[in-house]
């Protein structure tokens, strides 16, 4: 295996069956409960009117951004992006302000709402199987995927493979690898043959997201200090100003006495 | 089709319940003692155990992660050929087909009425003894015809059949009529072999599934190789009433009328042989009776074809010249569950008879490599008992060219239920649920009334359980033995990774203990199953342990005809018999012939059947994780017959048949003819003990009406007609 | 200064029907919050995958530290443009910001999934989030409120009556340091939502959102001011101190002036004016919001007849505020767009729908009616009103008026 410097995946919807493997897996793999799911199918299903129909699925999971909106939000840093890829969340240091979800533009990482305070309610969103990845192993969900419709790998070699994918079947596939650029990049790089809207993908540009808070975050140490500074000067010239009125109305009530 | 499909709530058990928890909080019991023994664990005790799945009958290969001594994960095997390194969901819900909390642990005598589900808890020997006794009485009272015998493929079925065989009885049903009998019986007929192989590879140009949803009803590494031809750029064209998965990736989706896919192939053929499109060569020298066919084919014109199949006759045109074209690069899939109408057998015969005349012989299809491999060895056992007695199911008296094996199972019924030719008293039933699996649900039960004496080997209470006397545990296939699979050149292993929980014990100890308590020990010579397998492996000089280890032994195939120099079918002629004089001495067509299929009455519906990925027949909708990611189960309806019938998508509807009904809420959809309804199997069981499946959807098999295609024996599972109405 | 200890004697709060309300009200709520602690946020709210915010965000803060933000208005007013005149207000209106900011911080423990690791925020920083900021800001704010009202209480006592001096003495560096945290928070929480834009609305969402959110922060709080004041002089019969309050109310115009042209100049330069008229529901939330909050109160507050008399100041007051809580549930939920459940979602991720529960209202109930009793027993017993006996005499020695007295029972 080639070495990977950055892991990312690629789905491609013209070859997802909808099957739902990918799912269990992840759940059997990360020993998800019952009632959650970190990766889910999504997708307007069929489209169209009898006999002229159409489907689109995409199978959709953390898309560990390169510049992850929910480690920006995150107040304490429960959030970490791997210089590799993935990006990681930490239950031990998240408060449950649930900023993290409102954050994430594709709707990824979901709370604990049935859990109280002695269980403990916390995020989980898809963490890239750390404990497979770094062991040679493929991502649970993509490895079991009968149709490849998930793979694994590096970053670069994956666009390259996308656009020769559409290179080589311009019919077949919108000529977009969505995720190369959007919200400055992700790992989850997509191909489809539906319009990604209708998988569900919100359309984003290639700044990321949370680039105008992280400069309004920038400018905050700033823009307090100058602030501080103007309104001592305002306040020491009024006072200033107030003290020179009152003695020269002091003065003038003792010169009129 | 903008709406949510699956608004499906995950399991609401409360937090008490199993059913809230991870998978991983339910596992119990420790690794596999053999599995410690031969050092693929570690120290910590953790590892990889080589087995193989069981959610259905591909057996895929798996690897199973095992950490701190208990099995966490199962990954597919790339070294096994079904699996590649893949595993369908229902493979990847394999532990919790183990872990299913309502695993039934001990074996259980019934207490109660039948059908009310009380059992009580014994132990084997009392169980053992109990059904050895009442099948000893049985058989001394009424002979032992009187015992039915059935099972549904599975690993330990050989010794299934010892069991069946050498206590005498004739009767033996398995799933296969309710399956691929037609496709079964027309390959026999036409390649002399049940089902030849199909090569997807990278020339594979153009394929024709009937049908044959793929991917949808998966299985591994085929649903993988369809996939990956599409995405090379392999023309697919899809016939199916219904815009399934499959169809949504084919190149052409066909929504043919139900049952007349017959008139479309016959169509094929008259255009590939009118215009000569066929290979002669190959034709002349491997194929007998062309001239038979030509003659009868010529009716069946692409106009003559377009109002019976919907289809029009320009598009099969087109798609004739489109697959001759292709030749030999080219394949008319048979499908698998190919019994839907009486009719299934000549739609059967067509598509073989369709690849036949492209030469596509050791192209895209050849022999299979067949799962008996001469190689292995066997235990010693004395030859079978005569048995001279009719078979229930009419075969071969009616059902003349359905090999003994395969057999009528629906048909069964009929006879238990009027006691002729002579009445049953027993039936022994091995991993297999025909209260579900049979149509006419209420004739099954009625057939089980008759019955004296009901065993279930099972893993769970199944609905067959449910209705029987005994309840034998089987150790689940994560937890057992069982005797080796051949696949291509080798021979894989499927061991235990966990000890089995409770009492559970595998087939082939139980078949065994059987034997030997009914006095049939002679045919079953193995200590244990590890004894049983070391003698399967005698003749390759693999030992066990080596086996244990790898998961498989390399066994050097049987060489097949095909590398002779001359290609010889076994066929009474040798070969590939286009006009089948076997069927004609017996009084059928000889060549694929019209048969007009039934038709439902005005106001009536077709009522369809399919698989759908997320589970496996009628087994696995208790299995938490399935359960968990399907669709709620709801009745599919066409858009436009639903406005002008006035009903909304979640609308609650009565379906009805001229045997039963049932009450389902609707799916509006696009994607499925308009005179069509579709139902998913599996749902709407009557057994209490499946705490997750009881209460979900409702069952199909109770409206289908029992049709059986007289040549192949089929049940015609699309030939069901129903009315609705707003419920 | 001298010490009044003379407190408003017609103010009567012995288990009044009112304090019993507000009692239930409290109780309840606090049950619900134990359910909360207990079982999950789930059991008692309809938040879900999709709505992680509702009610108690919009509301409790969102809305609660809009409306707290008369304390640094007063503060800056009083302390730094030395305005004395409008000293009378600065210590209601601290309490109120006092007391709103306890609210917030009450009703967070109730939303945080982790309630005993708010703490965290102190020690684990993450410098890009701004919830990191506001949360910093409200803390710091929190206790600077605590040392500019420290005197109010200090004073009850006459033995720390020193201490109350000390602080007097060195209040500016606290002052001023407050007037940063608030314009910084203030104007943060609308940064809260620069990271969602592809969720909000465009006709909400924009880069200078935390301009907005100041601009309009100053309308609240002067509207507040006048809301509080005209209430409280109506339960406590104290004067009203229509002159100052109508001064407060001259300048909301001019302030939402300048908020409107930001809000529509901002619209044209993004090129979002298309969508005034075509986002359905959104465009009628975003013109209701327009109307009520802004051009409404600027001809209401203009006419100098509704700023003179005290039920003119009252409803000018009440429209600003309603049109601009409005704004604040505009932003943080009724037009914010979360992830569609498309064709296959599991259940809890496909609700997006989202109603507040009634438990949720309760939680919010509950604090609210704690803060108002809160507000009673510091308005009762301690020297909240103080100052404005003194300014009263200032403003009777200047301009020769009488400050009318308003009343519940006149
Ligand atoms: N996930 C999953 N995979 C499975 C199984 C499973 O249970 N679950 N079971 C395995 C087994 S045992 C089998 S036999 C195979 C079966 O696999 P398939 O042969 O693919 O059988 P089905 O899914 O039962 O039915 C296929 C399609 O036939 C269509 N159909 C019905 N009537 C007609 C007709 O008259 N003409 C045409 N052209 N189409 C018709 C139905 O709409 C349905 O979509 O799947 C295997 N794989
Ligand atoms: N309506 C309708 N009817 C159909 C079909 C359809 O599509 N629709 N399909 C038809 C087809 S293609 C087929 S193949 C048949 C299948 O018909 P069946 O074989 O009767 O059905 P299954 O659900 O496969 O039955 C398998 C049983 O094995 C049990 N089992 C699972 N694992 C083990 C194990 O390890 N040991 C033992 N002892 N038992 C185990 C399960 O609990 C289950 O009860 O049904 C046919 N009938
Ligand atoms: S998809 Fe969402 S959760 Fe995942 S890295 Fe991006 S912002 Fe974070
Ligand atoms: S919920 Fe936890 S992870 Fe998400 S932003 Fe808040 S503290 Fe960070
Ligand atoms: S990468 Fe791992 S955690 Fe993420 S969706 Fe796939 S299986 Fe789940
Ligand atoms: S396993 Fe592959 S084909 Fe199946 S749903 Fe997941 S991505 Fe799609
Ligand atoms: S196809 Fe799926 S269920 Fe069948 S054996 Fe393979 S993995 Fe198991
Ligand atoms: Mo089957």
């Amino acid at each position: 295996m080639t070495v990977i410097k950055h892991h990312a995946y690629l789905f491609d919807a013209t070859r997802c069956i909808d099957c739902r493997a990918c799912m269990v897996a992840c759940s059997v793999e990360n020993n998800i409960d019952m009632d959650k799911t970190r990766i889910w199918v999504a997708g307007l299903g069929v489209t169209g009117e009898y006999p002229e129909l159409q489907r689109g699925t995409m199978v959709y999971h953390c898309m560990h951004c390169d510049h992850p909106d929910c480690m920006s939000a995150c107040p304490v840093g429960a959030y970490t992006k791997a210089e590799d890829g993935p990006v990681t969340y930490n239950p031990d240091l998240c408060i449950g302000c649930r900023y993290c979800m409102n954050a994430c533009p594709f709707g990824v990482p979901h709370f604990d709402y049935d859990k109280g305070i002695i269980e403990g309610a916390f995020i989980d969103k898809c963490t890239f199987c750390p404990q497979r990845i770094y062991n040679g192993q493929e991502p649970a969900c993509v490895e079991t995927c009968p149709t490849d419709a998930l793979e694994y790998g590096d970053r670069e070699e994956l666009i390259a493979k996308a656009h020769a994918r559409i290179a080589e079947h311009p019919t077949r596939y919108i000529d977009h690898v969505y995720g190369e650029f959007e919200n400055g990049g992700t790992s989850y790089l997509i191909l489809s043959h539906v319009p990604f809207s209708e998988l569900g993908l919100p359309n984003l540009p290639e700044t990321p997201v949370n680039e105008v808070s992280e400069k309004v975050m920038e400018m905050t140490i700033p823009f307090a200090l100058g602030w501080g500074a103007v309104l001592t000067a305002v306040t020491t010239g009024v006072a200033l100003y107030d003290n020179k009125k009152k003695a020269a109305s002091k003065e003038k009530a003792e010169t009129t006495k | 089709m903008t709406k949510t499909i699956s608004r499906r709530d995950f399991l609401k058990l409360g937090a008490a319940s199993v059913g809230a928890l991870a998978v991983g909080q339910m596992l119990p019991p420790m690794v596999a003692k053999a599995a410690k023994e031969n050092g693929v664990l570690n120290a910590a005790g953790d590892g990889v155990i080589s087995t193989m799945c069981e959610m259905c009958v591909w057996r895929c290969g798996v690897l199973a992660k095992i950490k701190e001594g208990r099995v966490v994960k199962l990954d597919g095997n790339p070294e096994h050929p079904h699996s590649r390194g893949n595993l369908c969901p229902r493979g990847q819900s394999g532990l919790m087909n183990t872990y299913d909390p309502d695993r039934v642990l001990t074996p259980l005598i019934r207490v109660g009425q039948r059908g009310e589900g009380k059992f009580r808890e014994a132990t084997w020997e009392e169980a053992l003894d109990l059904v050895a006794s009442k099948m000893t009485e049985i058989k001394n009272t009424y002979g032992a015809e009187a015992m039915v015998f059935s099972s549904t493929h599975n690993l330990s079925q050989p010794l299934f059949e010892n069991l069946l065989y050498a206590f005498g009885s004739p009767n033996y049903g398995t799933q296969r009529s309710l399956c691929f009998n037609a496709m079964i019986v027309a390959n026999l007929m036409t390649y002399g072999m049940e089902e030849p192989a199909r090569i997807y590879d990278d020339k594979l140009k153009y394929i024709l599934l009937t049908g044959r949803n793929l991917l949808e009803a998966i299985s591994t590494s085929e649903t993988s190789d369809l996939s990956h031809a599409i995405d090379r750029g392999a023309k697919v064209v899809y016939l199916d009433p219904r815009y399934t998965k499959t169809a949504s990736k084919a190149t052409e989706w066909l929504p043919i009328k139900p049952g007349n896919d017959l008139a479309f192939h016959l169509a094929l053929l008259n255009i590939i042989i009118s215009e000569k499109l066929y290979n002669r060569p190959f034709v002349e020298k491997n194929t007998v009776g062309f001239d038979e066919l030509k003659k009868e084919v010529s009716r069946y014109t692409p106009e003559w074809a377009a109002p019976l199949t919907g289809i029009p006759a320009e598009t099969i045109t087109r798609i004739a010249h489109e697959f001759a074209d292709a030749a030999p690069h080219t394949l008319a899939h048979n499908g698998w569950r190919t019994s839907n109408f009486v009719n299934s057998f000549h739609t059967q015969r067509a598509i073989s008879i369709l690849n036949a005349l492209m030469g596509n012989w050791d192209v895209t299809m050849t022999e299979a490599a067949g799962e008996e491999s001469g190689t292995l060895g066997a235990p010693p056992q004395p030859a079978y008992p005569r048995v001279s007695a009719l078979r229930l199911d009419g075969v071969p008296w009616k059902y003349p060219v359905v090999p003994f094996k395969i057999g009528v199972f629906q048909e069964l019924r009929d006879n238990i239920v009027s006691g002729d030719p002579y009445p049953a008293h027993g039936w022994f039933i091995s991993r297999q649920n025909p209260i579900m699996s049979l149509p006419d649900r209420g004739k099954t039960i009625e057939a089980f009334g008759k019955l004296d004496f009901i065993v279930t080997v099972d893993i769970v209470l199944n609905d067959t359980a449910w209705f029987s006397d005994v309840v034998l545990p089987e150790a689940s296939y994560l937890e057992r033995y069982d005797p080796l699979l051949p696949v291509g050149d080798k021979v894989f292993l499927r061991q235990p990774v966990i000890e089995p929980q409770g009492e559970a014990k595998s087939a082939l100890w139980i078949y065994k203990q059987l034997g030997e308590r009914l006095g049939l020990g002679d045919f079953f010579q193995y200590e244990d199953e590890e004894d049983y397998l070391r003698q399967q492996l005698a003749p390759l000089g693999v030992s066990l342990e080596e086996v244990k280890i790898k998961g498989y032994a390399e066994a050097p195939e049987t060489p097949h005809a095909a590398e002779s120099a001359e290609k010889s079918w076994n066929t009474p002629s040798g070969k590939i018999e286009l006009y089948s004089d076997t069927l004609a001495k017996v009084g059928f067509p000889g060549v694929p012939t019209w048969e007009e299929p039934p038709q439902p009455a005005e106001g009536e519906f077709y009522l369809l059947t399919g698989k759908v990925a997320t589970s496996t027949q009628f087994g696995t909708q208790n299995n938490q994780l399935l359960h968990k990611y399907s669709d709620d189960p709801r009745l599919w309806i066409n858009a436009k017959t639903a406005a002008s019938l006035g009903l909304v998508d979640e609308d609650w509807v009565e379906v009805k048949s001229s045997v039963g009904q049932i009450h389902t809420p609707l799916l509006v959809t696009q994607a499925i003819r308009p005179d069509c309804l579709y139902m998913t199997p599996g749902y709407g069981h009557i057994s209490k003990g499946l705490k997750t499946a009881f209460g979900v959807g409702a069952s199909d098999s109770t409206v289908h009406v029992t049709f059986t295609d007289p040549i192949s024996g089929g049940q015609a599972l699309s030939q069901t007609f129903v009315t609705i109405k707003k419920a | 200064m001298k010490l009044n200890l003379t407190v408003q004697p017609r103010f009567r709060l012995n288990f009044s029907p009112l304090v019993w309300v507000l009692l239930t009200l409290m109780g309840i709520a606090f049950v619900v919050a134990m359910m909360r602690y207990a079982f999950g946020i789930g059991v008692i709210s309809d938040l879900s995958y999709s709505y992680p915010w509702g009610f108690w965000i919009s509301f409790d803060l969102f809305t609660g530290v809009a409306i707290s933000s008369g304390g640094f208005l007063m503060a800056g007013t009083v302390y730094i443009l030395r305005i004395k005149e409008f000293e009378p207000l600065l210590r209601p209106s601290v309490l109120t910001a006092f007391l709103g900011y306890i609210m917030v911080a009450i009703a967070l423990l109730v939303d945080l999934g982790q309630p005993l690791r708010i703490w965290y925020m102190m020690i684990h920083w993450n410098h890009t989030s701004v919830l990191l900021e506001i949360g910093i800001c409200v803390m710091s704010y929190l206790t600077v409120l605590a040392i500019e009202f420290a005197p109010v209480v200090l004073e009850r006592f006459p033995k720390v009556h020193k201490v109350a001096h000390l602080i007097h003495k060195f209040i500016m560096p606290f002052v001023i340091f407050g007037v940063v945290l608030s314009t910084l928070h203030q104007s943060s929480l609308g940064s809260l939502l620069l990271i969602q834009p592809s969720k909000l609305h465009p006709l909400w969402w924009t880069p200078i959102l935390p301009i907005m959110f100041f601009a309009s922060a100053i309308s609240i709080g002067l509207a507040m001011i006048i809301l509080e004041s005209s209430l409280s002089s109506r339960y406590f019969q104290r004067g009203l101190e229509t002159h100052l309050l109508a001064k407060l109310a001259k300048a909301i115009p001019v302030a939402l002036v300048i908020y409107g042209l930001l809000k529509f100049g901002e619209l044209a330069v993004a090129g979002d004016f298309g969508y005034l008229f075509t986002s359905g529901t959104m465009s009628i939330l975003f013109w209701a919001e327009i109307l009520i909050g802004v051009i409404t109160p600027i001809i209401w507050l203009s006419i100098k007849k509704n700023r003179e008399s005290a039920n003119g100041l009252l409803t000018g007051a009440i429209i600003v505020l309603g049109g601009m809580i409005l704004n604040r549930f505009n932003v943080s939920w009724f037009a914010v767009k979360h992830p569609d459940p498309l064709f296959y979602m599991p259940t809890f991720m496909s609700n997006v729908k989202y109603f507040p529960t009634l438990p949720e209202v309760a939680v919010s109930l509950g604090i609210f009616a704690a803060g108002i009793l809160a507000f009673g027993l510091a308005a009762k017993y301690l020297p909240v009103f103080e100052a404005e006996h003194e300014a009263e005499e200032v403003h009777q020695s200047l301009h020769g008026l009488q400050p009318i007295r308003a009343s519940a029972d006149d």
